[in-house]
């Protein structure tokens, strides 16, 4: 493995870091590659309405999103031919869904996509997401616990939430949604002192025990009501006091550099071609440079009245927008209209996927260490069964690709994340309605 | 939930209408339905699937166990997984009864979850509230809330309702970084700085792009080898303009920066038109450090860049390669077909301060008596008592006087430990929350409360000195001097925030941000119309709201508010530049009134067409706060086997999709109020005829424009000058409604309910009986006991 610049010499590193470290963590910094445990990683990617699923008979066949037979020997259509040089790292999974969104509105599922919960009363209260719970168990040894990125940014809200990530009480954690935001929290230089820096974390740590401390008296002066409200801000400061201690344990090592030629950083929803690659190619490089293990992009939410991901067909020349393609995808001309946004967006899936592929790790590559689940909870428009699912990579971690699968609807999409958590070392009996594990995928 | 996923868009339709309004009765109406459909299987003696319904409660409010029973059952009939295929299926009527029952018993379970007890919510400052309230706060100008995560609109689709804003770390870190930020400008240290003042006659030639005249590509540029990195900035430019007939003014532009090593573009002052064409001065001023500086450690460092260039509307946003870079300008013969600008000087100073210390430091760091910790002591409070807009007693002040002391011998200055003292004020829950304590029962809100309420409805910011004098005084409370508060506040600039926002987010004209136009059937649609369109329905609502005219002119008008690019768009004349005028209308213009505005027409189409169903939930939510219920799931699509359907105008789809019985229940409710706005392309722009796409072959089908329609009650309507007529006619009162509930929610800054019915029914009336002026609403909001109740 070459040495790339981010890659400190062993010994400064050593010396201005302490021996406080757990060992898995020094890998990236270029040690022996035989004894340490290579990094297992997660990235979760939603994207909304489903895609074209015509009959067989229909003159638009080939735009159906799943392969017609199931098997290793299946054959991609159209909208996932993109895929073929990936095959063996790959596997296509019909029929599965969570029977909790099953009960629900048809655009009311994105937020279940990694919780599988059910949400409930007027409050529509989620649970923790794939991705959290996996931060939240592995997420010590990197920069950043876990990074969410959406398109639209932020929470949003309950059923429309802008975010596939929920934390393990059920609260939204904000999407970034900002290439240059993104570069600067995982890239961004400061020119600053080490002294100051450090000064600066310390007195943030002091005003924040404060601040809770504070905080508490004025709690008791609310009505029932506001506490309630109240509580997400105490929830909120305790997070930043954990976040502001790891800052500390990564003060002295800087952040990596990486080449930001080819980035699109001022890219926004008015050029989505740009936008979305450059998405990728940030998640890209917080894989490679080992900033998180544990990432989700939602590629727009399901909120079609207020969703700027609305528009983006239409302004890439795919002639309507999100929803309109969505809707129309059984009218005539639908199936290959819809159909050719399905192979768009597999097709930036594909690039993210072969740039994984394309960089090594160790003696194997990086996808063969990152699980990515890519996939929509719904298969068409409203229907809230057999979502379209794309699992690949993680080869090197118990996984067996090169099969298209088909389920019952009598196997939750939760078998799956129990599968995956047992095989990225958190070991799980049961996540929400799970029944099992699918030793299809196993190997 | 309101109309709002837009499920209900063409081809989805509703089997199952929402519940009907009159109350179903459960002994006499659904309990026979279950009796002889359901009681078998999941009753006495069976209890399949572990489901028995006789003896589950019907008390879904008491029982939210029940309440959950009785969802899934729903759920199972929508998606008619029962009855099973072999026993008999139910009828649509009984069918309608039993969910619309189980509907109606679960609305009033959300409600009763969501309720407030009609009380306002802590609510924290949404972004432009906090962006106005740190400038308010430190007198420094800058892009505070610039890395927040986006915020959500309410269910109702506003911006400032507590419930739905939301606290996370990611926004407290950014909140503590927007802090230091801002202090470290606001609080000065070391001794007065050297101030550059630079003079450039002569732009630098930068490949033929660097002119003395700003055509469409020119710019004037200068470099700065050598300049201040702090402070703020002023750009004085000696400019005069060239007209050219029939073209409005050009618009002088500045910019300053461009970082290579990151790529960050430079960024722009806002244009000014130049309306003359005898030379003129104008100033443009900015804090420099906002702006992109160049790194002085870079290998071939170019000088900080500043230029001035000619912002005129038209292409304005066009990349500038399909704008022709770098072509040699042409020798200019004839008359102008693009208005110029030719730059005589541009003049930079920097830093500019009224006084060292500069007056943002001296209102924080006072001169005073008192020295060390005392001092600190007294500048905290001082801060803290702004902050948390209410007084503070000392046993608040003494966490942060605590932390000063521990941070003092670290720090290098006093200035920077009262910097870092104060960034821990502006991260408290009480600078950035509304913080109302309160107990079991309702209370009158203090002034100090009073005084926040008012300025964050209407100035989204914090109180002024006068506001808080009288709450000192303990006189805001006095109606008197609340009636003449409310008049200054409204006569003030900052109710422009009122004006915007208000409107902005009742109206949804963010709308239009999500469609984009499609250029095959719109050519000539230049992207920065929208922000036109945005104004003119802000403005117009401006100078109703300003003049105090009747409410009902947003209905129908006979003026509307342009600029000069959205006035050529609709093809009237008047406005010269980028300010909005107010521009007498004709009926032959068929223009008037917001339903013919661009923004609300663009917002609900699909970017090629009108989009009638879009457009009448528009028409339905915002002007009649009646919004269609929402569908159930796995809303069944049209069968398509009509291989004619696509040749069809919209129109007639719709017609012929309402034919399905199913799908009639709810669409004849909604696409009528749609149809009659036919005439009006997604551009906004009138038309006789509809472009539709053939579907086989290339070319476009032209469908005649048939605006004809039959309103729920009965009444007909012909295109949008019968419509309007309706509206004022018809549904005065309903509108009246409306605008005072959107109005109300604004203000409380939570959801209505039931309980506020009775003030809603008040408030209409008074409104509706001083003539629909919005101001007066205001004043009868401000004096309800919701607002002044805690």
């Amino acid at each position: 493995m070459s040495r790339k610049s981010w890659h400190l010499p062993r010994r400064t590193f050593l010396q201005g870091f302490g021996a406080s470290l757990a060992l898995p963590f020094l890998e990236c910094m270029g040690a022996d590659t035989k004894t340490l445990a290579r990094p297992k990683r997660f990235c979760g990617i939603y994207f909304p309405y489903g895609v074209s699923l015509p009959k067989k008979k229909n003159e638009e066949a080939k735009w159906q999103w799943f392969p017609n037979t199931v098997g290793r020997d299946f054959q991609f259509n159209e909208s996932l031919k993109c895929l073929e040089s990936l095959r063996k790292h790959v596997s296509i999974l019909g029929g599965l869904s969570h029977p909790n969104g099953r009960k629900i509105g048809g655009h009311d599922t994105a937020d279940i996509f990694l919780t599988a919960a059910e949400l409930k009363g007027g409050q529509l209260k989620n649970s923790v997401s794939l991705d959290q719970l996996l931060a939240a168990k592995l997420g010590d040894e990197t920069r950043f616990r876990s990074l969410s990125l959406s398109v639209d940014g932020g929470v949003g809200e309950a059923t429309r939430s802008s975010t596939l990530s929920f934390s393990r009480s059920g609260q939204p954690v904000p999407a970034l949604h900002n290439p240059r935001l993104v570069y600067n929290r995982l890239f961004g230089k400061e020119d600053r002192t080490l002294a100051a820096k450090r000064q600066e974390l310390e007195n943030s740590d002091h005003m924040l025990d404060l601040v809770l401390e504070h905080s508490k008296s004025v709690r008791r002066k609310l009505g029932k009501q506001d506490q309630e409200k109240f509580d997400e801000y105490l929830q909120s400061v305790r997070q930043i006091e954990q976040r502001v201690e790891r800052s500390e344990k990564w003060l002295e090592i800087p952040k990596p550099e990486v080449d930001i030629a080819g980035l699109h950083l001022d890219a926004d929803d008015k050029t989505p071609g740009e936008l979305i690659k450059t998405m990728f190619d940030l998640m890209f490089l917080a894989i490679q440079t080992d900033s998180t293990r544990f990432l989700t992009y939602q590629m727009g939410n399901m909120n079609g009245a207020t969703s700027v991901a609305t528009k983006f067909p239409s302004l890439l020349g795919f002639g309507k927008s999100q929803h309109s393609l969505a809707h129309g995808w059984n009218k005539p001309g639908g199936a290959e209209a819809l159909g050719k946004w399905d192979r768009f967006r597999a097709e930036q899936l594909a690039y993210f996927l072969q740039r994984l592929q394309d960089t090594p790790e160790n003696d194997g590559t990086l996808l063969d260490q990152t699980m990515v689940l890519y996939g929509s909870s719904n298969s068409t428009t409203h229907n809230n069964t057999n979502y379209p699912l794309v699992l690949a990579g993680g080869d090197r971690l118990g996984l067996n690709h090169g099969g298209y699968h088909r389920f019952g609807s009598d196997v939750p999409l939760s078998n799956l994340f129990v599968t995956m958590m047992n095989r990225l070392g958190a070991p799980a009996a049961k996540f929400v309605d799970s029944t099992g594990e699918m030793t299809e995928l196993v190997s | 939930m309101t109309f709002r996923s837009l499920s209900l868009l063409l081809f989805s339709f509703l089997v199952l209408a929402g519940a009907s309004p009159g109350a179903i009765d459960f002994k006499t109406q659904v309990l026979p339905i279950l009796e002889s459909h359901c009681f078998k299987c999941h009753g006495e003696k069976k209890q399949k699937g572990d489901l028995r319904l006789d003896t589950l409660s019907v008390d879904l409010l008491k029982d939210r166990a029940a309440a959950e029973t009785w969802h899934d059952v729903k759920d199972a009939l929508n998606l008619a997984d029962m009855p099973p295929e072999k026993e008999e299926p139910l009828t649509r009527a009984e069918l309608k009864i039993l969910t619309g029952w189980i509907n109606e018993k679960i609305e009033s379970v959300i409600e009763a979850q969501k309720s407030t007890g009609g009380r306002v919510v802590l609510r924290r400052l949404n972004r432009l509230e906090y962006q106005n309230t740190m400038t308010d706060l430190l007198g420094i100008e800058m892009d505070y809330s610039k890395n927040f995560p986006p915020e959500a609109l309410s269910e109702d689709g506003f911006r400032n309702n507590g419930s739905t804003l939301q606290m996370s770390d990611l926004q407290l870190e950014y909140y503590l970084e927007a802090a230091r930020k801002g202090l470290a400008k606001a609080i000065v240290s070391g001794p007065k700085p050297e101030t550059y003042n630079l003079e450039f006659e002569k732009t630098v030639k930068d490949k033929n792009r660097g002119s003395q005249i700003l055509d469409k590509d020119q710019q004037f540029i200068v470099k700065l080898k050598d300049y201040p990195e702090e402070g703020e900035v002023l750009l004085r430019a000696k400019v005069r303009a060239k007209f050219a007939e029939g073209r409005g003014y050009p618009q002088l532009r500045g910019a300053i920066g461009y970082r290579a090593d990151t790529q960050a573009p430079r960024l722009f002052f806002d244009p000014i038109d130049v309306t003359s064409e005898d030379w003129q001065i104008f100033e443009m001023r900015g804090r420099i450090e906002n702006f992109p500086l160049p790194s002085k450690t870079q290998s071939k460092f170019p000088g900080l860049l500043i230029w001035l260039d000619n912002a005129y509307a038209e292409g304005r946003d066009k990349p500038l390669k399909a704008r022709g870079r770098g072509k040699k300008q042409k020798k200019n013969e004839g008359p102008l077909t693009y208005p110029q600008i030719e730059v005589a000087s541009l003049e930079f100073t920097g830093p500019v301060f009224d006084q060292w210390p500069p007056s943002h430091h001296t209102k924080i760091l006072f001169l005073s008596k008192a020295k060390g910790l005392a001092y600190a002591d007294s500048v905290l409070k001082h801060f803290m008592s702004k902050a948390f807009r209410r007084p503070v007693t000392a046993d608040e002040v003494s966490p942060y006087s605590n932390f000063f002391q521990a941070a003092r011998p670290k720090m290098a200055s006093f200035e920077e430990a009262i910097r870092e003292t104060l960034a821990m004020v502006l991260i408290s829950p009480d600078f950035l929350y509304l913080v109302e304590p309160s107990g079991a029962s309702k209370r009158p809100t203090t002034d100090w409360e009073l005084a926040s309420r008012l300025s964050y409805f209407l100035w989204s910011t914090m109180p002024d000195s006068q506001l808080f004098g009288l709450a000192r005084d303990g006189k805001l409370s006095d109606p008197k001097v609340l009636r003449q508060q409310v008049d200054r506040m409204i006569n003030d600039k900052r109710s422009w925030n009122l004006v915007e926002q208000f409107s902005d987010q009742w109206l949804d004209v963010g709308a239009i941000q999500r469609v984009a136009i499609n250029p095959n059937y719109y050519p000539k649609f230049d992207e920065a119309l929208k922000t036109s369109m945005r104004g003119e329905t802000i403005h117009f609502f401006g100078e109703i709201f300003y003049k105090n005219l009747s409410a009902l002119t947003i209905l129908d008008s006979d003026f509307t508010m342009l600029d000069e690019p959205l006035a050529k768009h609709y093809g009237l004349t008047g406005p010269k530049g980028s300010t909005f005028e107010r521009v007498s209308l004709k009926p032959t213009d068929h223009r008037g009134g917001v339903l013919t505005h661009g923004s609300i027409l663009l917002g609900n189409s699909t970017g090629e067409d009108s989009h009638p169903v879009k457009r009448a939930v528009w028409i339905r939510e915002r002007l009649l706060d009646d919004p269609p219920a929402d569908p159930p799931p796995d809303v069944p699509n049209l069968d398509t086997t009509n291989p004619d359907f696509a040749k069809l105008s919209v129109r007639d789809q719709l017609a012929e999709h309402r034919k399905e019985v199913s799908c009639n229940d709810c669409h004849r409710g909604i696409d009528p109020w749609g149809i009659p706005l036919e005439n009006f392309g997604a551009d906004g722009l009138w038309r006789d005829q509809i472009l539709r796409k053939k579907t086989k072959g290339k070319g476009m089908t032209k469908l005649p424009v048939l605006p004809a329609a039959t309103l729920p009650d009965g009444s007909e309507v012909i295109g949008i000058a019968t419509l309007k007529k309706y509206l004022i006619e018809e549904k005065d009162e309903q509108f009246a409604k409306a605008l005072t509930s959107k109005l109300f929610t604004y203000a409380l800054g939570r959801r209505l309910e039931l309980v506020d019915k009775k003030a809603l029914r008040d408030l209409t009336t008074k409104f509706i009986g001083d003539g629909y002026r919005i101001k007066n609403l205001i004043h009868l909001v401000v004096a309800s006991e919701s607002f002044q109740s805690k």
